[in-house]
C-alpha cells in the first residue's frame, strides 16, 4: 500500500466519520430543543393600532421543530402574550371570522406537502395533498371554499436550463375537501376578447362573496389582477401591475404588491376599486407576501420573519408588530 | 510513487493496446469518473433542497432563487475558455481541474457557515458555478489524453455515465439525511463537504495529470517543440476547418435544442403527468442517459463517432413527435423520456471524443472549452427563442417549428460533416 492509498484512506476516515457524527448528532437532538423562542408581541405602547385588534401567526424557529409553524393568537398590545391554538404546525394559514381555516404545511418528514382545512376552535378537517412549496392560502367568509397556490420547481440539468417556476393554484370545497378548480381551467377574457394563452400562471386569490374572487395572473413578466367566477369558471383580466391581491372588509379595496423593475422588488399598494385611485404604502422596504386587512385602517404582512402593521391610506410608517412570526391573519 | 506510475504505464499499455471487443477504459478515466460522481452527489444533494431551503428556513421567495440560478449562466462561459486555455498553456491540466474542484468543495463548506444568509448564499452559488466553470476543459481533456484513440467515445460514456449516477443519488443522498434529521439543513450542507472534499482528495491523491509524458510525439509536436500556445493560437482553432464545421455543425443543432426544463413542462401537459410527479421525469430521463452513455460510445467507437452523433439527433426529433401526439398516457411518456436520456448519451461525450479525436493536443482543452461554449451559447438562445414562441403562439407550433428547425439543421450538418474528408467517417 503505498502513501497515496493511505492518505485517500486517511481522508476518507476523518471525512466520513466527521459527517457521520454530525448528521447523528443532528439527528438525536432534532426533537430535543430547548429553545424557547416563541412568537413575541413588539408593538410600541405608544402605538396607535387599534388595541381591541386580533392576530393570528405561525411561529418561525427553524432551530427548534416542535415549534415551528405552531400557531398562536394574541391580542396587539404591549405586553400581551401569544398563546399557542390547536396542534397543528403550518408553513402559511388563513381564516376567517367564522373560525373556518386552511392550514398549508410539510409532512411531518419534509418529502411533500399538504393542507388541513379546520373548524372553530381549531379542529381538523380534511387533509390532502398540494403539489409544491406552501404559497399563499384564503378561506372565503362563508367558510364555504378555500384556496391555495404552490409553487412547483422545474429542474436544472441542461447547460441552459435555468430554474423555471410554475404554480398551482386551486380553489378547494371546504365540506369535501375536493377541488372544485384549477385557476388554470377559467375561461379568460381581455376586453372582451378570450385571452387564450398557454404560459400562464395563477396565484393570490381573495375571495369576495358567493362565488367572485380576485386573483393575480402573470404572462411573459407581466402581471394582472382578475376579476373571476369560479362557478361560472370565467374570469376578465381588469388592470396591470397587481400582485397577491387582497380585498378590505369593507369590499372597497384591495391591498396588493407591485412589482418594482425588473427585479424581484415589490411595493406594497392600495387600490380604491369604485375610483380607481392607487396608493404607495410607507413601507419601503421590498415585500413578498399578499398582504391581510387587520381592520379598515390596517394592513400587516410579513417580512424577516416578523410581522408588521403600516396604515392602508399610505400615511405613517411600518410598525414591526410581532417578532418571530409570519403569516399574520386578523381574528375578528 | 514507483509504484503508482508503473502500474498506470501497465494499464496504459492495455489501454493502448486494446482492440475491437476488448475497447477498455484507463484507470485515469475511472478515477475522473469518480472524481465526477462524488462532486455531482455533493452538487445535487444541495440543488436539491435549495429550493425548499430558501423558502423555509430563509422566508425567501422561491423566484428569488430562480434569478439566482439563471443570471450567471454566461460567467461560468468564460471562465470555462480561461480554465482550458491556462491548463493548455501551462500543460497543466490536472492543477487547472483541482483548483476547479476545490473552489466548488470550498463553497460546500461556506454553505455550513453562512449559509443562512440569503445574499451570501446567491455569492456561493456563483462562486460554485464559477469552480464548475474552471474544471470542464481540463478534466474533458485529461480523458482524451488518458484513452486510446479508438475507444475515446467509449472513455467519454464511462465518464458521462458515473458523472450522471452522481446527480441522480445527490437528491436521494439528502432527502435521506432530511428522514434522519428533519429540517436540518446544516447536516445536508456537511455531509455535502465530506462529498465534495473526498471527491478532491480521489482528484488530487489518484488522478495521473500527465498520462500521455511516454507517447511517442506527433510530427506537428516537433515542428514546434516546448513552445507554449497563445491566445492567438487558440483564437484560431476557430480557423481550422476541421475545428469550424465541427463547432458550427454542432451550434446549429443545439440552437434547435429544446431545452429540458421545456420538454418538462410539455411532456407534463400534453400527457397530463400529475404535478407531484414532476420531479421524476428528471429522474427518468437522467436514469435513461446513465445507462445508455456507456454503449453509446462503444457504439460510436465501432460504427462512427458521427453516426452516433447525429443518430442521437433522430431521438430528439422522436421527443418532439412526443410532446406533438394529443393523447399517449404511459407508453409515451416513457418514450419521450428514454428517447430524450438516449439523445444525451449519443451526443453529450460523443462529441467531446469526435474533438479529441483530432485536436492538436497542446489545444485540446481550448478546443474543448470552445466547442461547450459554442453550443451552451446555442442552447441559452434556443431557450429564449422558444420561451418566446411558446408565448406568442402555442406549445404545438412552437415544437413544430423547432422540429423542422432540427431536421434543416441536421441536413445541414450531415452535408457539412460530409464535405470535410477528414469528419466523414
Amino acid at each position: 500500500m503505498n502513501g497515496r492509498t493511505l492518505a485517500l484512506i486517511a481522508v476518507t476516515v476523518v471525512c466520513v466519520g466527521g459527517a457521520a457524527s454530525y448528521v447523528a448528532i443532528a439527528a438525536l437532538t432534532a426533537d430535543g430543543t430547548t429553545s424557547d423562542a416563541r412568537p413575541k408581541v413588539t408593538v410600541s405602547s405608544e402605538s396607535e393600532l387599534a388595541s381591541d385588534a386580533r392576530l393570528l401567526v405561525r411561529a418561525v424557529d427553524h432551530g427548534n421543530p416542535r415549534l415551528n409553524g405552531r400557531l398562536f393568537e394574541t391580542e396587539l398590545e404591549a405586553g400581551s402574550e401569544p398563546r399557542q391554538v390547536g396542534d397543528m404546525a403550518c408553513e402559511r394559514v388563513h381564516l376567517n371570522a367564522r373560525g373556518d381555516g386552511i392550514c398549508l404545511a410539510a409532512d411531518a418528514r419534509g418529502l411533500g406537502y399538504h393542507a388541513v382545512t379546520f373548524g372553530p376552535g381549531y379542529r381538523r378537517g380534511d387533509r390532502f395533498a398540494i403539489p409544491g412549496v406552501p404559497d399563499r392560502a384564503r378561506v372565503s367568509a362563508d367558510g364555504r371554499y378555500a384556496a391555495f397556490t404552490a409553487f412547483l420547481s422545474g429542474h436544472t440539468y441542461s447547460a441552459a436550463g435555468a430554474i423555471q417556476f410554475t404554480v398551482h393554484t386551486g380553489i378547494v370545497d371546504m365540506r369535501s375537501g375536493e377541488q372544485v378548480l384549477e385557476l388554470d381551467e377559467l375561461e379568460i377574457t381581455r376586453d372582451g376578447e378570450p385571452f387564450d394563452r398557454d404560459d400562464v400562471n395563477l396565484w393570490g386569490v381573495t375571495f369576495a362573496g358567493g362565488d367572485r374572487f380576485f386573483a393575480t395572473l402573470g404572462v411573459a413578466g407581466r402581471h394582472y389582477l382578475l376579476d373571476g367566477d369560479f362557478g361560472e369558471r370565467s374570469a376578465r383580466i381588469v388592470r396591470e401591475g397587481v400582485e397577491c391581491p387582497s380585498l378590505s372588509p369593507d369590499g372597497r379595496r384591495i391591498a396588493y404588491k407591485r412589482r418594482i423593475g425588473d427585479q424581484n422588488r415589490w411595493r406594497l399598494h392600495v387600490l380604491d376599486l369604485r375610483t380607481g385611485e392607487d396608493v404607495a404604502l410607507a413601507e419601503r422596504r421590498s415585500i413578498d407576501d399578499q398582504p391581510e386587512w387587520l381592520d379598515d385602517r390596517y394592513v400587516v404582512y410579513s417580512n424577516d420573519r416578523s410581522v408588521f402593521a403600516v396604515e392602508a391610506d399610505g400615511s405613517g410608517r411600518p410598525e414591526r408588530v410581532m417578532a418571530r412570526a409570519s403569516s399574520p391573519v386578523a381574528v375578528r | 510513487m514507483y509504484q503508482a506510475e508503473s502500474s498506470g504505464t501497465l494499464l496504459r499499455t492495455k489501454a493502448a493496446t486494446a482492440r475491437g471487443r476488448g475497447m477498455r477504459v484507463s484507470r485515469n478515466v475511472v478515477v475522473l469518473g469518480t472524481v465526477s460522481l462524488l462532486t455531482d452527489v455533493a452538487s445535487e444533494m444541495v440543488a436539491a433542497i435549495l429550493p425548499i431551503y430558501v423558502v423555509f428556513a430563509l422566508g425567501g421567495s422561491p423566484l428569488q432563487y430562480g434569478m439566482v440560478d439563471g443570471i450567471y449562466q454566461g460567467a461560468t462561459a468564460i471562465l470555462r475558455l480561461v480554465g482550458g486555455f491556462i491548463a493548455d498553456r501551462r500543460r497543466r491540466y490536472k492543477e487547472v481541474a483541482t483548483v476547479g474542484y476545490g473552489i466548488s468543495a470550498a463553497c460546500k463548506a461556506a454553505l455550513v457557515a453562512f449559509g443562512s444568509s440569503i445574499s451570501a448564499l446567491g455569492a456561493i452559488v456563483l462562486v460554485d458555478r464559477a469552480g464548475k466553470g474552471v474544471r470542464t476543459a481540463p478534466r474533458d481533456a485529461l480523458i482524451a489524453l488518458s484513452s486510446a484513440p479508438q475507444a475515446l467515445a467509449t472513455a467519454f460514456g464511462v465518464h458521462r455515465a458515473m458523472d450522471t449516477a452522481g446527480a441522480m443519488l445527490g437528491p436521494l443522498v439528502a432527502f435521506g439525511l432530511l428522514l434522519l434529521a428533519p429540517a436540518r439543513f446544516d447536516a445536508i450542507f456537511v455531509v455535502s463537504t465530506c462529498f465534495a472534499v473526498l471527491g478532491l482528495a480521489v482528484l488530487v491523491l489518484l488522478a495521473d495529470g500527465r498520462p500521455d509524458r511516454d507517447r511517442p510525439q506527433t510530427a506537428s509536436e516537433r515542428a514546434t517543440p516546448q513552445e507554449r500556445p497563445s491566445l492567438r493560437e487558440a483564437a484560431a482553432l476557430l480557423g481550422r476547418r476541421r475545428f469550424r464545421t465541427l463547432t458550427l455543425a454542432a451550434g446549429v443543432l443545439a440552437a434547435t435544442t429544446i431545452s429540458d426544463g421545456f420538454v418538462y413542462l410539455g411532456l407534463q401537459r400534453t400527457l397530463d403527468v400529475p404535478l407531484t410527479a414532476f420531479p421524476l421525469l428528471f429522474v427518468g430521463s437522467a436514469a435513461a442517459f446513465m445507462v445508455l452513455a456507456v454503449p453509446a460510445g462503444r457504439l460510436a467507437d465501432r460504427v462512427g463517432r458521427q453516426r452516433v452523433f447525429l443518430g442521437g439527433h433522430l431521438l430528439l426529433v422522436v421527443v418532439y413527435l412526443t410532446l406533438l401526439l394529443p393523447a399517449g398516457g404511459l407508453p409515451v411518456l416513457v418514450l419521450a423520456l428514454v428517447a430524450l436520456g438516449g439523445y444525451y448519451a449519443a451526443t453529450d461525450g460523443v462529441l467531446q471524443a469526435i474533438a479529441s479525436s483530432f485536436l492538436p493536443d497542446r489545444l485540446r482543452a481550448s478546443g474543448l472549452a470552445l466547442l461547450v461554449t459554442a453550443t451552451s451559447i446555442a442552447k441559452l438562445a434556443s431557450s429564449v427563442v422558444f420561451g418566446l414562441l411558446w408565448t406568442v403562439t402555442s406549445l404545438d407550433a412552437a415544437t413544430m417549428a423547432f422540429g423542422a428547425a432540427l431536421l434543416v439543421a441536421l441536413a445541414f450538418a450531415i452535408w457539412t460533416l460530409r464535405r470535410t474528408p477528414e469528419l466523414a467517417t
